[in-house]
C-alpha cells in the first residue's frame, strides 16, 4: 500500500440530470486491496458515482482515474466507454441473463476476452467454487432463487480476476438473515482475492461491518470520510450522527471550554482533547455510550432521570429516559432491566460527547 | 267532394279498375299526384335503393326534398346483384326498410314482380309513358330512364385516327390489357353481350376475351381510368358517363357505332309493404313527371323515355340514337346464367 | 354471478358463429334461412379457392414481415436511442392507426398507381421508363397493410423492449462486451419472444384484413379470402355457402395462430414479472442519430403525410389526369361530398355509436374484469375465453354471421343502429377487456382489502377505491373502443341499413361509384372531422385520467 497509485481516484466529479446536480464536487481515492463503501440515503448520489466510475453515466465535470489511467476527464473531453475500463460490477438486480445457463453467465466476461476453452472452464469452475454454486453450473439462469442469482452475479464478476470490483447495493434484495450471512462472505472473498472494491449501500450497519473506510454522502456531496470507528465515534455533522448509528442530538450552546449547556440548565461535559469552536449548537451522544445505574451516585458527569418507556429489541433494550434536558434514548444490553417509571442515574464519558 | 270521390273510387273498384289509381289527382307544380301530400309529410321519410352513382342519387333526392321539404330522403347504393340480394334477404326476414327501388337488370325486375315485391301504384304520370316502357299490368314498374352503351376513349392518349369506329375495331389486339368493361351484374353489360352476340356471333366475344378486359362495378370507375390513362378504351361505355365527364371538362370522346348502341332500362318501382307508402307515391309521381325526369337527367345525365323531357345536359334525345333492345326479354333473361359464367371467367372473377 | 354474464356473452358471441356454421353447411338454395339441405359441399369446394387462399397467405406473410421490420426498427430507435424530438415522434407513431388502412389504401392508390400515380409521374418526369412502382399488386397491398399495422407492431415490440431490465445490458458492457456484441448476445435474445409474439399476432390480423385488399386488389383481379367473401355476397343469388365456408376456414386458422401467439408469450417470455417498470437507458449514438431521426420521419411521411397530401391533391381535381398541369382544380368534389350527406348522417351515426358503445362497453368491461380477475366465482376462466373469442373471428366473417343471426330473429333491430351497436359491443369487448385487465392486474389487491377492513361495504369500496384506481384504465379502454368504433368497417359493411350508415362503409360504397376526386374528398372530410373529434376527446380525457397517477 506504499507509494503505489490508488486503484480508483476520483476528483471533483459532477453528474447532472437535466437541471439537477445528482453528484457535485465528489473526490476520493481507493487504495489497492481496500474495500471502501459509499454510504447514504436513497438519492444521495452514491449509485450515480459508482456508475460514473463504471462508465455507465456521463459526468459533467471532474476526473476519474483507474490505476493511474485516466478514464474520464472533463477537461480533456475524454470518456472511455464502459467495456474498455476493465472494472467489474455486481448489480442491485443481479442482471443475470435468463436465456443463458449459470455457466454461460459466468463465462461471459472470459469469452469476451477470448480466453481458451480450457482456461474458461477452469476460471468458471473456480469462480463458482468460491461462491459454492458449482453444483448448479448447468442450470438455466431463469430458474434460480434470489440468493442463488446473487451468488452467480458475484461469480460472474470475479471470474476474469478483475482488479477493481464495484458493488451496487448487491444485498438489498435479500432478506435480513441472508443479508447478514452474505456480507461476511463477500468480505471474505474480497480479502482473499485481494480485490480493490467500491461498495454502495444505504444500510449503515452493513457499511460499518465490512468496510476499510466509509464515505458518507448526502444530496450529491460527501459528508464525511473515515474508518468505520471514526465515522461512528466522531460524526462531523448532524446528518452523519443521525444516519450512522443511533444518536441523541441535544440542542443547546457552548457555555465554556469544558461545558455545554442544554435545555433545563443541564451542563454536559466536553472532552479536553477537542476544544469547542464556540458556535456549535448541538451535542451528539450515541445511545450505546450511555450507562444507566440504579443507585443515585453523586459522581461527576452524571444526571438523574426517570424511565419513560422501555422497548425490548432482543439483542438490546431501548429506553426512553426523561431527564432535565428533555428525553434521552439509551440502548443497554438485555441483561440491564429497568422498570418504566423507575429513577435512574445517567452516566457517560465526556469523550463520547461530540459537538456539531 | 269527398263523398263523390269515395263513390267514384268504389265504382272503380267494382268495375275492376287498376288497384291504386285515383280519380282525383291533385295538381302539384308541374305534375299530378294521387298521394296524400299531408300524410306523406307526416310520414316524414323516403328510402330509396338504387344502383346509380351516389352523388347523382344524392342530387336527385335533394331536388325532391327541395320540392317537398317535409319529406327527408335516404338511399342505399349498391351494385345490382348486391342490392337485389340485400332486398331479398331483408324481405325474407320481414324487414321492410325501403320504399322505392331502381334496378337496371330486367331479370331482377321480372323476378321481383313475380314474387309480389312491387307495390302496384298507377301514377297519373304514367299516361305519358308508352306501353313498352311500363309493366303489364300497369303500375308495378316503369322505365325511369334508358341507358345505352358504346365505346369511349381519351383523345389525348389515343389519337382519334387510331381510335375504334365500330364494334369490330375494338377486337384489334393492340387494345390488349387496355380495355375496361362492367361486371356481370350489370344489366347494361348483359344487354351489350346479348346484342353484339346477335350481330356478330359468339366469335366476337371469344376474340374479345383475348384482350383481357378489366371489369368494374361502376361506369364512373371506367371513365376515371380512361381519363387518367390507366385504360385505353372503354367498352360498354355508358352514354350518361360520357356526358357526365364531358361536363367536367375531361378529355373524353364517344364513338357512335353505325351498328347501333345496345340499350336497356333503368327500372323504377315502389316496394310493397314499404315503411312510407304515401311519401313513396308522391315521389313516384314527381319522379315520373317532366320535372322529375329533368332532375334525373341533370343529376345523372340520363335520357328519359318521355318524349316531352329535354335531353340531359350536353346530350341528345334517345330517339336520335340507334338503340338496340333485346327482341324478346324472356330469351334475354334465360341467357343470364350463360352470360354470367362466361363473363366472370373472362374477367377473372373466379 | 358468472352464470348470467356467461349466458349474455355467450349469446352475443356464439350465436352469430352458430349461424355461420349453419350457413356453411347449406348445400341447397343459398337464400333459404334456415337451409333446406345440409351438406359439406361448400367445404369440399374450398380447394377450388386454392388461389385465393394462396394469395391470402402470401399477402399476410409479406405484410407481417414488413410490419415487424417497421415496428422493430422504430421501437428500437424510440426506446433505446437518444434522438432529438423523441417525445413528439412517439406521439406521431399513433397517427397511422387513426388514418385507417382504408384511407391509406385509397391514398396509396393515388400515390403509386401504375402510369398515373404521383410517384410514377415523378419518375416519368425524371426520365424513367415504365413504372417505378405499382401498388395494385400483392406487394403493394402488403406494403399498405404493413404501413398501417406497423404501429401496432411498434407498440407491442416497444412494450417488450421497455420491460427489459437495462442492467442486463449494462452488465454485459461492464464485462467488456461492446455495443454490437451486447446487442447480439443479450438484447436480441431477450426481446425475441416479444417480437415473435407480435409477429404472430400481426399475422393473424393480416389474415383477416379487408380494406387494403379491397381497394388495391380487386381492380387487378387479385382476391384474398376476405375480398372473395365480399364478392361472393355481391352477386345474385349470393354464394353465401362459399362465403361462410371460407370464413370459417379463415377463422380456424386465425384461432390457431392467436393461440400460438399466447403460447409463445407465456412460455418463452423472459420479461421479469416483478411488476417494476423499467426506464430503459437510452444509448447515445453520436452522429448516427440524424440518420435514425430521418428513418422515423420517413415512416411518418410514408404513412401519414404523403397519403394525406395525395388525397388532398386528388380531391381538388376535377378529374385525374396524367399530367398534373392539365387538370382543372375545383371545390366541386367537396360540394358534392357535403351534399351527399357525407358529413351528415354517416358521421352522426358513427359518433353516436362510438359514444354509446364506448360508454356501455367500459361499464360492461368493468363488471367483467371484476368477475374474471378479482372474484373467485367459478367459471370465470370460461367467461374470459368466451368474451375474448371474437378476437379470433375475422371481422367480415363475424359481420356475415351477425347478419344472418339478427335478420332471422323477430326482433326488429335489423337495419338500425341498435344492431350495429350490439355488433360493435361484441367485437370490441376483447379490446376493452385486454386494456382494463392490464391495469387491474397491476393494482394491488391490498388497496381494496384495506377499504373493506375499514368498514366499507362492497359497493362503497367499489365506488371510493376500486373505480378511482381503475380510472386511467377505464379511460384508456373507453378511448380505444371509441376509436375502434368510428373506424370499423368489416362488421358494419354487412349490417348497414339506409338509416344506419356509418363512416368507413360509406367511404367504401362511395369509392365504388364515384370518381377518385370525390372519394378522396369524402375520405378527407370524414377522417379530418373524426380526427378533430378524437383530439378533443383525448385532451378532455387525458386531463381526467391524469388525476390518478
Amino acid at each position: 500500500m506504499s507509494g503505489e497509485a490508488p486503484r480508483i481516484e476520483v476528483e471533483g466529479l459532477g453528474v447532472r440530470y437535466a437541471e439537477v446536480a445528482a453528484v457535485e464536487g465528489v473526490g476520493f481515492a481507493v487504495a489497492r486491496g481496500e474495500l471502501v463503501t459509499l454510504l447514504g440515503p436513497s438519492g444521495c448520489g452514491k449509485t450515480t458515482t459508482l456508475r460514473a466510475i463504471a462508465g455507465l453515466e456521463q459526468p459533467s465535470a471532474g476526473n476519474i482515474r483507474l490505476a493511474g489511467r485516466t478514464v474520464y476527464s472533463a477537461a480533456e473531453r475524454r470518456n472511455v466507454p464502459a467495456e474498455r475500463r476493465g472494472v467489474s460490477m455486481v448489480f442491485q438486480s443481479y442482471a443475470i441473463w435468463p436465456h443463458m445457463t449459470v455457466f454461460e453467465n459466468v463465462a461471459y466476461g472470459l469469452r469476451v476476452r477470448r480466453l481458451a476453452k480450457a482456461e474458461i472452464e477452469r476460471s468458471v469452475g473456480r469462480a463458482l467454487d468460491l461462491v459454492q454454486m458449482q453444483a448448479l453450473a448447468g442450470r438455466p439462469a431463469s430458474r434460480l432463487s434470489g440468493g442463488q442469482q446473487q451468488r452467480v452475479a458475484v461469480a460472474r464478476a470475479i471470474a476474469f480476476e478483475p482488479e477493481v470490483l464495484l458493488f451496487d447495493e448487491p444485498l438489498s434484495n435479500l432478506d435480513a438473515r441472508l443479508r447478514a450471512a452474505m456480507r461476511l462472505e463477500l468480505r471474505e472473498l474480497q480479502r482473499r482475492l485481494g480485490i480493490t472494491a467500491l461498495y454502495v449501500t444505504h444500510d449503515q450497519e452493513e457499511a460499518l461491518a465490512i468496510s476499510d473506510r466509509v464515505i458518507v454522502m448526502n444530496a450529491g456531496r460527501i459528508e464525511q470520510e473515515g474508518t468505520p470507528e471514526e465515522i461512528y465515534a466522531r460524526p462531523c455533522s448532524r446528518f452523519v450522527a443521525d444516519f450512522v448509528g443511533a444518536a441523541n442530538l441535544i440542542p443547546g450552546r457552548v457555555r465554556d471550554i469544558g461545558h455545554f449547556e442544554a435545555a433545563g440548565g443541564l451542563l454536559l461535559p466536553l472532552p479536553s482533547s477537542r476544544p469547542p469552536r464556540g458556535d456549535e449548537t448541538t451535542l451528539a451522544l450515541r445511545t450505546a455510550y450511555i450507562t444507566l445505574l440504579a443507585d443515585a451516585t453523586q459522581a461527576p458527569d452524571t444526571a438523574r432521570g426517570v424511565i419513560h418507556r422501555r422497548m425490548f429489541h432482543g439483542d438490546f433494550i431501548q429506553y426512553v429516559v426523561d431527564w432535565p434536558a428533555g428525553q434521552l434514548i439509551v440502548r443497554r444490553p438485555p441483561t440491564e432491566l429497568f422498570a418504566e417509571g423507575a429513577a435512574v442515574t445517567i452516566a457517560f464519558a465526556p469523550e463520547h460527547c461530540v459537538l456539531l | 267532394m269527398r263523398g263523390l270521390a269515395t263513390g267514384l273510387a268504389l265504382a272503380a273498384m267494382l268495375l275492376g279498375g287498376p288497384a291504386s289509381a285515383c280519380d282525383n289527382p291533385r295538381q302539384m307544380p308541374g305534375f299530378k299526384t294521387c298521394a296524400d301530400v299531408a300524410k306523406a309529410e307526416r310520414e316524414g321519410g323516403l328510402v330509396v335503393y338504387t344502383t346509380d352513382p351516389e352523388d347523382g342519387t344524392a342530387q336527385l333526392l335533394a331536388a325532391f326534398h327541395q320540392a317537398f321539404p317535409g319529406v327527408s330522403t335516404n338511399y342505399i347504393r349498391l351494385q345490382a346483384g348486391a342490392l337485389y340480394a340485400k332486398l331479398m334477404s331483408e324481405r325474407q326476414a320481414h324487414s321492410y326498410l325501403v320504399d322505392a327501388i331502381e334496378l337496371s337488370d330486367m331479370g331482377f325486375v321480372l323476378d321481383f314482380q313475380k314474387r309480389g315485391g312491387y307495390a302496384q301504384y298507377v301514377s297519373p304520370e304514367m299516361t305519358a309513358y308508352n306501353a313498352q316502357y311500363k309493366s303489364q299490368p300497369e303500375g308495378f314498374w316503369t322505365w325511369g330512364a334508358v341507358i345505352m352503351a358504346a365505346i369511349a376513349y381519351n383523345p389525348k392518349i389515343v389519337p382519334p385516327d387510331q381510335a375504334p369506329k365500330t364494334w369490330q375495331d375494338v377486337l384489334d389486339p393492340k387494345w390488349t390489357d387496355g380495355v375496361s368493361v362492367k361486371v356481370s351484374n350489370s344489366g347494361l353489360e348483359h344487354e351489350t353481350w346479348f346484342e353484339l352476340r346477335r350481330l356478330y356471333g359468339e366469335e366476337y366475344w371469344t376474340k374479345f376475351a383475348e384482350l383481357k378486359p378489366r371489369a368494374f362495378d361502376s361506369y364512373v370507375q371506367q371513365y376515371d381510368r380512361a381519363v387518367n390513362g390507366q385504360d385505353k378504351i372503354i367498352h360498354t361505355a355508358q352514354y350518361s358517363g360520357y356526358l357526365q365527364f364531358k361536363a367536367k371538362g375531361a378529355p373524353i370522346a364517344f364513338v357512335y357505332p353505325d351498328a347501333g348502341l345496345p340499350a336497356g332500362p333503368e327500372v323504377w318501382g315502389l316496394v310493397a309493404d314499404g315503411p312510407h307508402p304515401e311519401a313513396a307515391r308522391l315521389y313516384m309521381d314527381w319522379f315520373l313527371s317532366v320535372g322529375g325526369q329533368k332532375a334525373y337527367g341533370d343529376a345523372l345525365f340520363l335520357n328519359s323515355v318521355r318524349a316531352d323531357v329535354p335531353p340531359p345536359p350536353g346530350g341528345v334525345q334517345a330517339s336520335q340514337l340507334k338503340l338496340l333492345f333485346p327482341a324478346d326479354w324472356q330469351t334475354f333473361l334465360a341467357s343470364r346464367t350463360q352470360f354470367a359464367r362466361f363473363w366472370d371467367k373472362m374477367t377473372g372473377l373466379r | 354471478m358468472t352464470a348470467p354474464a356467461l349466458l349474455l356473452c355467450g349469446c352475443l358471441v356464439l350465436y352469430p358463429v352458430f349461424f355461420l356454421l349453419q350457413e356453411s353447411l347449406n348445400a341447397g338454395d343459398p337464400m333459404q334461412f334456415p337451409p333446406l339441405q345440409y351438406g359439406l359441399d361448400n367445404f369440399r369446394a374450398i380447394p377450388d379457392d386454392a388461389r385465393v387462399i394462396g394469395n391470402t397467405a402470401l399477402v399476410a406473410l409479406l405484410a407481417t414481415g414488413m410490419a415487424i421490420a417497421f415496428g422493430f426498427v422504430l421501437a428500437w430507435i424510440l426506446t433505446r436511442t437518444v434522438i432529438p424530438g423523441r417525445r413528439l415522434l412517439e406521439r406521431l407513431m399513433e397517427l397511422p392507426y387513426y388514418m385507417t388502412p382504408l384511407v391509406g389504401a385509397l391514398a396509396w392508390g393515388v400515390l403509386a398507381g401504375p402510369k398515373t400515380g404521383f410517384i410514377n409521374q415523378l419518375w416519368h418526369a425524371l426520365g424513367g421508363g415504365g413504372d417505378l412502382v405499382n401498388v395494385y399488386s400483392p406487394l403493394g397491398i402488403a406494403w399498405v397493410m404493413a404501413l398501417f399495422e406497423g404501429t401496432v407492431a411498434f407498440v407491442m415490440i416497444a412494450a417488450a423492449m421497455k420491460s427489459m431490465d437495462p442492467s442486463l445490458e449494462e452488465s454485459s458492457r461492464v464485462l467488456g462486451a461492446g455495443k454490437l456484441r451486447t446487442t447480439l448476445m443479450v438484447t436480441l435474445p431477450l426481446v425475441a419472444p416479444g417480437v415473435l409474439s407480435a409477429a404472430v399476432f400481426v399475422f393473424a390480423e393480416m389474415l383477416g384484413a379487408f380494406a387494403a385488399a379491397f381497394v388495391l386488389g380487386i381492380p387487378g383481379r387479385f382476391f384474398v379470402i376476405t375480398t372473395a367473401i365480399w364478392e361472393a355476397t355481391l352477386s345474385y343469388p349470393p354464394d353465401y355457402g362459399r362465403a361462410a365456408a371460407l370464413g370459417l376456414s379463415l377463422f380456424a386458422v386465425m384461432l390457431l395462430t392467436l393461440s400460438l401467439a399466447r403460447l409463445i408469450m407465456r412460455r418463452g417470455s423472459f420479461a421479469t414479472i416483478s411488476g417494476k417498470a423499467f426506464r430503459p437507458r437510452a444509448v447515445s449514438v453520436g452522429r448516427l442519430r440524424w440518420a435514425l431521426l430521418a428513418i422515423c420521419w420517413a415512416y411518418v411521411a410514408l404513412a401519414v403525410i404523403l397519403p394525406l397530401a395525395a388525397l388532398l391533391l386528388t380531391s381538388l381535381q376535377s378529374f385525374a389526369t396524367v399530367f398534373l398541369a392539365q387538370s382543372r382544380f375545383t371545390f366541386d368534389n367537396y360540394r358534392a361530398a357535403l351534399q351527399m350527406g357525407a358529413l351528415g348522417l354517416a358521421f352522426t351515426n358513427s359518433l353516436i355509436l362510438g359514444l354509446a358503445v364506448a360508454s356501455i362497453g367500459a361499464l360492461v368491461t368493468f363488471v367483467l374484469v371484476w368477475i374474471i380477475y378479482r372474484s373467485r366465482a367459478p367459471g370465470r376462466g370460461l367467461l374470459e375465453y368466451v368474451v375474448m373469442f371474437p378476437q379470433a373471428v375475422p371481422r367480415m366473417v363475424f359481420g356475415l354471421g351477425l347478419l344472418w343471426a339478427w335478420v332471422n330473429i323477430p326482433l326488429p333491430i335489423y337495419g338500425t343502429l341498435w344492431l350495429l351497436g350490439l355488433a360493435y359491443l361484441t367485437v370490441f369487448l376483447p379490446l376493452g377487456l385486454r386494456t382494463l385487465a392490464g391495469v387491474v392486474l397491476q393494482v394491488d389487491r391490498g388497496l381494496e382489502e384495506c377499504a373493506r377492513v375499514c368498514g366499507a361495504s362492497w359497493a362503497r369500496q367499489m365506488r371510493t377505491v376500486t373505480l378511482p384506481l381503475l380510472r386511467p384504465g377505464l379511460v384508456a379502454a373507453w378511448v380505444l373502443v371509441f376509436i375502434a368504433s368510428v373506424r370499423e368497417l368489416g362488421v358494419s359493411i354487412f349490417l348497414m341499413g339506409p338509416n344506419s350508415k356509418v363512416i368507413a362503409p360509406a367511404i367504401v360504397n362511395a369509392w365504388l361509384s364515384s370518381s377518385a376526386g370525390l372519394s378522396s374528398a369524402m375520405a378527407l372530410l370524414q377522417t379530418g372531422t373524426v380526427f378533430a373529434g378524437l383530439v378533443l376527446l383525448l385532451v378532455l380525457f387525458r386531463s381526467l385520467g391524469r388525476e390518478t397517477a
